[in-house]
């Protein structure tokens, strides 16, 4: 891992297209921003590993017959 | 085209049902290209099958059919990966797991399709109040 020292301003680029400053520190917390194109997903590292551990665990999601499913509310369906 | 699935053996689909994810799902971003295929008569269930692994497969759910206050607010960017010109065209599929009587939706990072363009995208939306594993209640 690269290990780099950085004050509150001041910023790192990554890959030419990605800036990641670090705004603010005040005690065990700190503010960092990120500047990347819309393409490129940002997002907490616990956000992405719970997404990741749901896909996983969608994919293997034992055969089940439809009938052992909910069953929808077709009454109160709305635009989805 | 014939699509080979472990789960439902062979099957043919309509090329027109099949969607181009281009960063793939988190954790299987190899896999890119899928078929809707509606599992039930109303059309709440689909499965989200992948097209070049016959062992890679979602069971979805058209969430209006099961959380009637789901109204994901979707960010801008993702807006513009999917080309989305008109919201009418965006169609919102949340992944089941099912893990013994647990039988839960993924909320939290939906699959949002561009109907008109084919183009599909996992959204992340960790702060809208969604979980990633909310229990699929039943009518």
């Amino acid at each position: 891992m690269l290990v780099l020292s950085r004050k509150p301003g001041e910023s790192i680029v990554v890959g030419g297209e990605i800036t990641v400053t670090v705004l603010e520190v005040r005690g065990d917390m700190v503010r960092v921003g990120i500047d990347a194109p819309r393409s490129i997903a940002v997002h907490r590292k616990e956000v992405h590993d719970e997404l990741m551990a749901a896909n996983r665990d969608a994919a293997a999601s034992p055969a089940t017959p439809l009938d052992r499913l909910p069953r929808p509310q077709v009454e109160r369906r709305h635009g989805g | 085209m014939l699509l080979e699935s472990e789960r439902l053996g062979q099957l043919e689909v309509d090329e027109e049902s099949i969607i181009t994810v281009p960063e793939g799902l988190l954790g299987f971003e190899d896999r890119t290209r899928f078929a809707l295929i509606p599992a039930d008569e109303l059309g709440a269930y689909t499965w989200f099958h992948a097209i070049d692994d016959p062992s890679l497969a979602f069971l979805a759910v058209v969430p209006g059919f099961f959380f009637d206050d789901y109204a994901p607010d979707l960010p801008a960017g993702d807006v513009t990966a999917l080309d989305l010109t008109d919201p009418a065209d965006a169609q919102v599929l949340c992944l089941v797991t099912i893990a013994g009587d647990a039988i839960t939706a993924n909320l939290m990072g939906p699959i949002v399709v561009n109907v008109r363009s084919r183009l599909g995208r996992q959204v992340v939306l960790p702060d809208q109040g969604y979980g990633a594993r909310e229990p699929l209640g039943g009518g």
